[in-house]
């Protein structure tokens, strides 16, 4: 929602700044930003109130002295006689029809000039025109039809029918279901506080109006401009509640803003009440108001406070004002004093938890977590939104798409799916797990357990020792021997036609319930603690890495910790790893090599031959400088 | 231990894992809040509507009970849990006050973009005693706030709106280019969800509050894209040891 700060500040005695009127609008929850004089504001779904310029206004009075009598038509309205016939009025309890017929329409002046000219809304017509604007300020929407195509007889009905009709939107709109309109004739001519049809719309020729102002229930109104895809600002408003006693003055406002604008020749008015609305009161308790609080207001500073927001106090009782239908209880006048006062400037006073701390029991999950991450593999978390299905998984009514539309029954596929992309990024040693809830459903009864997934292919790690052996399953299951202690499980070999990438090593996955994983890993001491600061991200890298191997030669033993310091030590900006992946000793022919593969990679482009030798002939240098450790065959 | 026949070899690089981002944030926090003597609970992510939304105050009318909100699944039988608060009531149903619980977990809404997911992470707490109120609620708020960053990070407190607590409030930080960040919502727990939970409103008042892990994961880490968390990159995934 969009508000000029000109209509605001014009309105307010002492002409506060603009980022005066910022600061006090965050004090009262008000999110917003402002560009170019216009604050674009962003309500919490209980404020329907102040949807407008005079709901804004309503609200800065707790800082400022306001004026928010704008001026209203005098002249005298004569009955308008039409046959109307409200046959849901458990829906729209309040309505009235505003006739108005003018002589012509001159170039907009004052309100409606502005409007249009700052706050670059599109144009339609005259009537259409001056009811934005109207609900631009004053928070109601209306409706205007042109009177020679509405003609007299029309009714407010819920059909549960099918109904097309065009929107003045140039939308052709079929509602199903249960949908409150206007009808003429057995047709749809409006969805009731969303949108009218074309044909009884006004046009740039329309002379003669009939302004439709009401008071919808907003559980008519939810949903349907979603359900039919109609952007309507009146909807917005109906939705959260529009002020059920403001029709009198709105219409008035309205002709006022005809009459600024040209000559009225004559004003009409039906109205349909039939419902009283009733007070709503709230006993004042101050005490209760501090015990909420926590702080030490007496009577007269709360009575000052909500008064200003346009709340009469009488008898001890709090009468709110009938636009405030987010106001129920001494909780809510709680929330408004506080708003007044600031949020900041309520005194802290020490929280701690009086009675006895429970400790938490060793949670076995914890434990399982450890166990994996101590041996190499790394936690994923993934969406629960799958395409596969079975007849016993659940399915999403209103899916993201139909690629999303079950929830899955397990973890498998989803790990097959991080396997693959790792894969299709040059990883060659992967290892995963994920522990989540799975469902399923059988006669409407849903099942929920806790799932251990985790999958593997490729080296078994990156040591000399490892570099060149692929991940088996006799490898797995001795690495998670603490896991799988008691149990007689088998991972599966998951085939390759399951997995799109080009690698070919064998992969293994298995999949448990968190509660069929032994107890006796309760007792597990974890190897490393998980960390306690938090690292800054670096962004990752979108560019191919380069791999460069060099095979080493020491004379001597003890030139073995010297080569793995230097290893250790070398860093540069594109040298992304670095590790022995290969180890060879004979001790007879005094031969020791050691296989070294650095991994080079850029964030900024793709790395050439060119970037890469430039720093490898440095590290290359600075190891060779070492007497005792040589590269064999190097020119 | 090292073998003798070890010692001539190459130190053996032993490769861990890592912990994911995400669950690494929500123990961070869960362990801070157990340390002040909240109680962890959990419950389930497929949830009634009455548990979801009735029992904590959200009408029928409120947009978040629209399908373009909640996933609803087996024919509206059931939904989603949009956060973790129906632990809570499930918790408050089957204990007497003075209570102190968190729970944390997944929650889904139907958002798909940039900076929201249908599926993240919630913890959130309550206090449910005699006497509870928004200063001790803005205290608890600065202790959480203090640990999550430093001491000296500046916050505000503004009103908003959530159906299960009046006052309501959006707690921000000032972050170091001078942009204010939302980081939590809190409240006083609206009576009506006390007493939907059998709990004598007259004598007992609470506090809550909810954090949204993945912002809190965000901010700590200086991950900018959301998504980068789900997508089990391995090079994302191993900064985080």
């Amino acid at each position: 929602m969009k508000f000029l700060y000109d209509s605001i500040v014009r309105r307010i005695l002492s002409k506060p700044s603009i980022s005066e009127i910022s600061d006090k609008l965050f004090q009262l929850g008000h999110e917003h930003e402002i560009n170019d004089g216009v604050f674009e504001m962003e309500f919490t779904p209980n404020r329907g109130d102040c949807l407008s310029v005079i709901g804004i206004l309503r609200d800065l009075r707790a800082f400022y002295e306001v004026d928010i009598n704008f001026d209203t038509y005098d002249g005298e309205i004569d009955n308008l006689k039409i046959d109307f016939q409200n046959k849901a009025k458990h829906a729209c309890n309040t309505i009235s029809f505003l006739k108005v017929e003018i002589e012509d329409d001159r170039p907009y002046c004052g309100v409606l000039k502005n409007y249009f000219d700052e706050m670059d809304v599109n144009k339609n017509n005259f009537f259409t025109d001056i009811s934005n604007y109207i609900s631009y300020e004053t928070g109601q929407p209306t409706h205007c039809y042109d009177e020679k195509t509405l003609g007299r007889v029309f009714s407010l009905d819920i059909v549960n029918d099918d109904h097309s009709f065009l929107s003045l939107l140039d939308k052709e709109i079929t509602i199903t279901g249960s949908n409150l309109v206007f009808l003429k004739k057995g047709k749809v001519i409006n969805l009731a506080g969303v949108i009218g049809d074309k044909r009884t719309s006004c046009t740039s020729n329309t002379k003669s109006v009939i302004i439709e102002c009401a008071h919808f229930l907003p559980e008519e109104i939810i949903g349907k401009s979603v359900q039919y895809d109609i952007k309507s600002d009146a909807a917005h408003k109906f939705e959260r509640g529009v002020d059920p006693l403001c029709h009198e003055y709105v219409l008035k406002r309205f002709l006022k803003v005809v009459e600024e604008n040209s000559t009225i020749k004559n004003v009409q008015l039906f109205s349909e009440n039939n419902n009283q609305v009733k007070e709503h009161l709230i006993p004042l308790n101050v005490n209760t108001i501090n015990k909420i609080l926590g702080t030490e207001l007496q009577e007269k500073e709360c009575i000052s406070y909500i008064s200003k927001l346009g709340f009469v106090i009488e008898g001890g009782l709090i009468k709110t004002p009938s636009y405030r239908n987010d106001i129920k209880t001494l909780n809510d006048i709680a929330e408004e004093i506080a708003r007044i006062i600031g949020y900041d400037n309520i005194p802290l006073s020490t929280f701690s938890i009086p009675f006895n701390k429970k400790t938490r029991p060793c949670i076995k999950e914890d434990k399982i977590r450890s166990i994996l991450i101590d041996n190499g593999f790394y936690e994923v978390i993934n969406n629960p939104f799958v395409v596969d299905n079975t007849s016993t998984s659940i399915h999403v009514d209103n899916p993201l798409d139909s690629n999303r539309a079950f929830i899955r029954e397990s973890l498998m596929n989803s790990l097959i799916k991080n396997l693959e992309s790792n894969e299709k990024r040059q990883k060659d040693s992967i290892k995963f797990f994920e522990i989540a809830n799975v469902h399923s459903c059988s006669n409407n009864n849903i099942s929920i357990k806790k799932s251990l997934c985790l999958i593997a292919g490729g080296r078994e790690g990156k040591n000399y020792n490892e570099f060149s052996k692929n991940i088996t399953q006799d490898y797995l299951k001795e690495l998670l021997y603490e896991l799988l202690l008691e149990n007689d499980v088998n991972f599966i070999e998951i085939s390759r036609e399951n997995i799109s990438s080009k690698s070919k090593y064998p992969v293994f996955a298995l999949e448990i319930l968190i509660d069929d994983v032994s107890d006796s890993i309760k007792e597990y001491k974890p190897i490393f603690p998980k960390p306690i600061k938090f690292k800054q991200y670096k962004q990752i890298s979108l560019y191919p890495s380069i791999n460069r191997d060099i095979s080493f030669s020491i004379d001597r033993i003890e030139l073995l910790d010297i080569l793995q310091d230097l290893i250790i030590s070398c860093k540069y900006e594109i040298l992304k790893d670095k590790f022995i992946f290969d180890f060879f000793e004979n001790k007879k022919l005094n031969i020791i090599k050691v296989g070294v593969r650095f991994i080079f990679q850029d964030s900024l482009k793709t790395l050439t031959d060119n970037d890469v030798d430039e720093v490898l002939r440095e590290i290359i240098t600075k190891f060779l400088e070492i007497d005792g450790i040589q590269i064999p065959g190097l020119k | 231990m090292t073998s003798s026949k070890e010692i001539n070899l190459p130190k053996k690089i032993v490769e861990f894992g890592a912990h994911h981002p995400i669950n690494q944030t929500k123990d961070f926090i869960v362990s801070f809040l157990e340390s002040l003597g909240f109680e962890i609970v959990d419950g389930p992510e497929i949830e009634t509507e009455e548990f979801n939304f009735d029992m904590l105050n959200i009408k029928k009318t409120h947009p978040a009970r629209q399908m373009h909100d909640t996933f609803y699944v087996n024919n509206k039988f059931s939904v989603l849990r949009t956060h973790t608060s129906p632990v809570q009531v499930r918790s408050m149903l089957e204990n007497k006050p003075p209570i102190a619980f968190i729970s944390g977990g997944k929650v889904y809404r139907k958002d798909d973009d940039a900076t929201h997911l249908p599926m993240f992470h919630q913890v959130e707490g309550i206090y449910v005693s005699e006497d509870v109120n928004f200063s001790h609620l803005k205290d608890l708020i600065y202790k959480i706030i203090h640990h999550l960053f430093d001491n000296t990070v500046q916050l505000r407190f503004r009103p908003s709106y959530f159906p299960f607590t009046e006052p309501s409030a959006e707690v921000d930080i000032l972050s170091k280019d001078g942009k204010w960040l939302e980081i939590l919502g809190c409240g006083i727990v609206n009576p009506i969800v006390l007493d939907n939970c059998n709990i004598d409103s007259s004598k007992f008042s609470g506090l809550a509050f909810g954090l949204g892990v993945e912002r809190i994961a965000m901010l700590k880490y200086g991950v900018n894209d959301i998504r980068e968390f789900y997508k089990s990159n391995l090079d994302f995934l191993s900064q985080f040891k």
